[in-house]
């Protein structure tokens, strides 16, 4: 009964987003403040009826309600409660109700700022936003539908495919939608903009907490992605380049850009054309990455939707809005204002490096993607575009973006002097150069790069560092009164700094993985495998079994230079209502770094394959991005930008302004 | 600096990276695109040894071979021609005689393929799906595989 | 009927969601200007940040200057000026009640009827509770034997054992393959491979396959009076048009077995069925849908891909469907159609193929 009502509340939606689309861009056309009062209302009832459908397939979820097809098809009664409720998201048809659920939420969110948020531009943004709406209710009503039942209803469920059942799937698909998802609103309030006409440095200082919010959440779902694949998939490695990453990729790329440019339009109303430009394709790429990876168009460990039919109903969708969204934009953006001036040197010029260098290397990475698929469709030839096309194209436009970035974040407004500004940044160069030199002669016969790329990321991390420094210390002054006014500076420098050297952090972790070791062999019980300074030795291969699976366990102790330091369990297992195999990597964690073992077949004779990996620092990688997102988080929570305080733009490189 | 010049300057600079990046992607699809072939396309086209290319068929039954230190060999076959593979390290969960893989490496001579990685992704019914297509264009898939034994 | 009534409380409160705002013009009206409205009230807001130590005195200068200048702005453009009263508004405002309490039921319902499952909602939610209450005990059981059966699946027992089980959960191949192993590690024996045969005809919906058919064959082989094979190599008969063979077989089993076994009444069924003129050949399907619905779908399927054409996989199914109701010369018709209308594509005509030889149109050859 839940169930059945819960379907009613998706059709409700629909008609209610229909209302939210229909009278308030009416009522913003006809000057009527009763009409747009409409949006508000209605963009909360829509919420709350998604809010009751997902709850209703969760309690059947969590009830093994078999008589749902969504259900028997991804869930067991055997499973542990935690898989059932993400099973919910585990699948396609759920999966795109967490997606409009979070849609609706954000709509909810921008419902109740009345106060941040002048009502035109708030009644034109919602009714944007229940245009997306309406698609993706149309989609998962007609084509995905999670609540079709089955009647009878069989006993048992078909189980859900054992890679998603980990903690790591729990959260990462619900991370990532809120990310692609938040930035419908950026997208919404763009369109919303152009349909007015309007747009100045307020519009940017609304969006720019949107923005934030939603590369945080992005940035936070693609690590989670990142390292589920790391310890899941049992190849130990973190990032394959794979088309489903790289769509999560290109909308981050995209939005990175996005909340630098709305900086620039806020501070200086400048960028204000490439800004409307970048919050359209930056929500078009989150669009397609939905649609690569839910339509099937690639196979991959992701897409566990294969059906012709909802493929061409997500490229509409996608047609509709990238084509929509580029129209309006053709049409009104020529009516904007031409926004304030900057000589090539200044701050603004560095972001609009960052801007055309991320922008750059997102459409590199855009060509790799799709390359393969166009020429399939074209010419039929299959070809495999990978890591060295990637590592070739990408990394040479990102590098030099990294090299700028502390330089650009020194540089002061509007006319910045570029000597001085490296002179500021004598120290941080220095330190760097010390900090790769020394690694240099620390592994004299190591992998060239990888000091290198480590003395990239302690320039990054010492570049943001400086520019707290600097701000706060100058000769002469005692340290209590630096520390004071550093904890005076407003909140978002210190999360711009805290991001810039999440970065740097990101950087060392990448570039250590080339110090990296293996070792493989075939092991029986009390035999050793070497990786580097690291061993294995296999004390037993327990078979077990659980509810839902069972596993041949190995027990590995590790050594480090002969050195005892504990024991991980590797596992192989079968999921035994699916006939599934899986691996489950054991894994030590030592200091940043981890030990990584991995299970091969068990030979008759009871010796069984081991790959040992050692992986220095490699935590680092996911480390950097969690301090990413937690220096947006930070800069979220500054007063300023809740009330759109504007800031005085800082006018030489050599005079601090009080007042910030 | 006029708003002309400075637009100038940011048109150069724009036009610079954008340049840089196109010819890092040109050079990149020459270099570094990996071909999908199955045995009988390695045939049919001749393929030089030593290119990197990526093999996909099926596992022919019987032929996996274990050696020592996680050595494997296998062939992998379509409806016309089979290829040795050797192979040095784990094999996926889903690897089984019988079933479709995807292998990447070197062809080493027209009928010996050195695999650095071997790839069992699959969909439901365990085959890869560029496997699966050109099975299918060989005539040689039918949905329900097991259905009907008389028709092969 | 309690569920009606709270499908019913919530649209309406949908709709109020809606009229709550359109009929709060007063308010909004006494309000005025929106837009300068929301300046002032930053204004007061960057006040009592300022008053609560928030913000820098020097900041909130800057704030309120900026928010004034705004406020200046957002006044000084009245020449567009909100609209909330008069007679056009009022009308605006009826126009919106009234598409809002139209469209909001009616497309909702709309829906719901169509993708919905209404009749479930009759239905008194305990039933269910109670059927898997039942269940619950098979599952556990069942989970066990196929840990079991992970660990040690060369046990042909366990896998007798557990066929049975999944077919009565409706899981028919995985029947199949569990009957194949047992099978398999068992060796062949009469009843094994007779039950082999029966899962695998409800594996296709009461299709005999060729693969049945032979396990039904090597049944009698080792045992040539056990009844369900013979029962099944008669359904086939009929399915593969030879009517007269069929009704023979029937009337042989049915003399061969006592007046009171189980199968009688589905013997004389079929035999009924048999006797009759071609269309009410449909019995055998499900029970629960009448022979003429089949019969209608079926040619509904037909006239569909006649019309408009449609994939391997949709002429495959007709005809399936047709061997199924035993309308062999139909089927064999609808083969040829299918290979006209598809013969540009190589792999359709496989799949036409591949199921006319599985359904034994031996006569559909090209």
């Amino acid at each position: 009964m839940l169930v059945e009502a819960g379907h009613f509340a998706l059709a409700l939606a629909l008609g209610l987003s229909l209302i939210q689309f229909v009278v308030p861009l009416w009522g913003a056309r006809a000057n009527d403040p009763v009409l747009m009062a409409v949006a508000p209302t209605s963009a909360l009832a829509v919420l709350g009826c998604l809010a009751f459908s997902f709850l209703a397939l969760t309690f059947a979820y969590v009830s093994s309600d078999f008589s749902v097809l969504n259900v028997l098809q991804n869930s067991h009664s055997a499973k542990p409660l935690i898989y059932k409720i993400s099973g919910v998201w585990g699948n396609h048809e759920g999966s795109m109700l967490l997606w409009v659920l979070i849609l609706a939420l954000f709509g909810g969110v921008v419902a109740v700022s009345r106060n941040t948020i002048p009502m035109r531009l708030q009644a034109n943004t919602l009714a944007v936003q229940a245009a997306v709406t309406i698609a993706f209710l149309l989609f998962i009503l007609t084509t995905s539908n999670p609540f079709t039942r089955v009647v009878p209803a069989p006993a048992e469920g078909q189980d859900l495919n054992p890679l998603l059942q980990d903690p790591g799937l729990a959260i990462h698909p619900p991370l990532l939608y809120i990310g692609y998802v938040g930035f419908s609103i950026s997208f919404a309030f763009a369109c919303a903009a152009l349909i007015d006409g309007r747009i100045d440095a307020v519009w940017a200082r609304i969006v720019r907490p949107w923005t934030l919010g939603a590369w945080a959440f992005l940035t936070l779902g693609i690590a989670m992605g990142s390292y589920w694949a790391y310890y899941e998939l049992g190849w130990g490695g973190w990032w394959f380049w794979d088309p489903v990453e790289n769509a999560s990729l290109m909308p981050w790329l995209a939005g990175t850009a996005l909340m630098h440019s709305t900086v620039v339009m806020e501070k200086r109303d400048a960028l204000k054309v490439w800004t409307i430009l970048l919050a359209i394709l930056t929500f078009s790429l989150s669009l397609l990455g939905t649609f690569l990876v839910r339509s099937g168009v690639l196979t991959s460990v992701h897409s566990f939707a294969v059906d012709p039919e909802r493929g061409t109903f997500i490229l509409g969708i996608l047609i509709l809005f990238i084509g929509g969204s580029l129209a309006l934009f053709a049409w009104r953006a020529p009516m904007l204002r031409q926004g304030g001036l900057f000589a090539p040197v200044s701050r603004e010029g560095a972001l609009v490096l960052n801007n055309l260098f991320l922008a750059t290397a997102c459409a590199t990475v855009f060509i790799g993607t799709l390359y393969p698929l166009a020429l399939e469709v074209l010419t039929g030839e299959k070809i495999s575009v990978g890591a060295p096309f990637f590592n070739f194209t990408f990394l040479p436009l990102i590098v030099p973006l990294l090299l700028l970035l502390p330089l650009g974040q020194t540089l002061a407004w509007k006319r910045g002097n570029f000597l001085g500004t490296a002179q500021r940044l004598y120290a941080v160069f220095g330190l760097s150069l010390v900090a790769t030199v020394a690694m240099f002669a620390f592994t004299y016969d190591g992998p060239v790069a990888a000091p290198i790329g480590v003395g990239l990321g302690v320039y990054l991390i010492l570049g943001s560092l400086n520019e707290i420094v600097t701000r706060s210390w100058s000769k002469g002054n005692s340290l209590a009164v630096a520390w004071r006014k550093a904890s005076g500076l407003p909140r978002s420098a210190w999360g711009t700094s805290i991001a810039h050297a999440g970065v740097g952090l990101t950087v060392i972790g990448i570039a250590a993985t080339a110090w990296g070791v293996e070792g493989l062999g075939t092991l029986k019980t009390g035999e050793r495998l070497k990786a580097g300074a690291y061993e294995a030795r296999l004390e037993r291969v327990v078979p077990r079994v659980e509810a839902n699976y069972r596993e041949d366990a190995a027990t590995l102790t590790i050594f480090r230079n002969g050195q005892e330091l504990g024991t991980v369990d590797s596992m192989k297992r079968l999921y035994v209502t699916r006939g599934m195999p899986t691996t489950e990597a054991g894994i030590m964690t030592v200091g940043l770094g981890q030990v990584y073992a991995s299970l091969g077949e068990i030979q008759p004779d009871g010796s069984v394959g081991v790959m040992l990996y050692h992986k220095p620092l490699v935590l680092l990688i996911w480390l950097g991005s969690v301090v990413m997102a937690a220096g947006g988080a930070l800069s979220l929570t500054d007063r300023r930008l809740r009330i759109g305080a504007p800031v005085r733009a800082k006018v030489g490189p050599a005079a601090p302004v009080p007042a910030e | 600096m006029t708003r002309k010049q400075r637009r100038l300057t940011l048109i150069g600079v724009a036009g610079c990276v954008l340049a840089v990046a196109l010819g890092l992607v040109l050079y990149a699809m020459n270099d570094t695109i990996v071909f999908f072939n199955s045995p009988a396309d390695i045939q049919a086209k001749s393929v030089q040894p030593g290119t990197r290319i990526r093999l996909g068929g099926l596992v022919k039954e019987g032929t996996v071979q274990r050696g020592g230190d996680q050595q494997i060999t296998f062939e992998v076959m379509d409806a016309q021609a089979s290829i040795r593979v050797n192979y040095k390290g784990l094999l996926p969960d889903l690897f089984r005689e019988g079933q479709g893989i995807v292998a990447e490496g070197m062809l080493e001579s027209p009928s010996v393929f050195r695999a650095d990685t071997v790839l069992a992704k699959h969909d439901e019914n365990y085959m890869p799906r560029e496997v699966a297509d050109t099975l299918k264009k060989q005539g040689h898939w039918q949905g329900e595989a097991n259905a009907a034994p008389k028709t092969q | 009927m309690v569920i009606w009534i709270i499908l019913l409380a919530m649209t309406a409160a949908a709709v109020m969601a809606v009229l709550w705002p359109l009929s709060r013009h007063y308010a909004v009206g006494r309000q005025g200007d929106p837009d300068t409205q929301f300046y002032r009230e930053q204004m007061a807001e960057i006040e009592r940040d300022q008053a609560r130590g928030v913000l820098l005195p020097s900041e909130a200068e800057a704030a309120k200057a900026e928010a004034g200048r705004r406020l200046l702005r957002a006044t000084g453009m009245q020449g567009e000026a909100f609209a909330a009263v008069g007679e056009p508004a009022l009308r605006r405002r009826r126009a919106a009640s009234t598409l809002a309490l139209s469209v909001i039921p009616i497309l909702a319902l709309a829906t719901y009827e169509i993708y919905g499952s209404p009749q479930l909602l009759a239905e008194p939610p305990g039933v269910q509770m109670q059927q898997r209450a039942g269940s619950l005990d098979l599952m556990s059981a069942v989970a066990q034997i196929e840990s079991h059966l992970a660990q040690n699946p060369q046990d042909g027992r366990g896998w007798e054992v557990i066929a049975p089980v999944y077919l009565r959960m409706g899981r028919a191949e995985d029947a199949a393959r569990a009957y194949e192993a047992a099978i398999r590690y068992l060796g062949p024996e009469a009843n094994r491979l007779a039950n082999y045969g029966e899962v695998l005809v409800l594996a296709k919906d009461g299709l005999v396959s060729a693969q049945a058919q032979a396990a039904f064959e090597e049944a009698l082989k080792l045992e040539p009076a056990l009844p369900k094979p013979r029962f099944y190599l008669a359904r086939a008969a009929a399915q593969d048009g030879h009517a007269d063979k069929a009704r023979a077989a029937y009337a042989e089993l049915l003399s061969a077995s006592p007046a009171d076994a189980p199968w009688t009444e589905a013997v004389k069924q079929e035999l009924a069925a048999l006797g009759e003129p071609q269309p009410a050949a449909g019995q055998q399907g499900e029970p629960q849908i009448g022979a003429d619905d089949i019969a209608r779908m079926v040619s509904g399927l037909a006239n569909r891909l006649e019309a408009q054409g449609g994939t391997a996989d949709e002429w495959a199914r007709l005809m399936r469907s047709y061997a199924v109701l035993g309308q062999r010369d139909k089927a064999v018709a609808a083969a040829q159609r299918a290979r006209q209308a598809l013969s540009q594509d190589d792999a359709a005509l496989k799949t036409i193929d591949t199921m006319a030889q599985e359904l034994k149109l031996t006569d559909a050859q090209p």
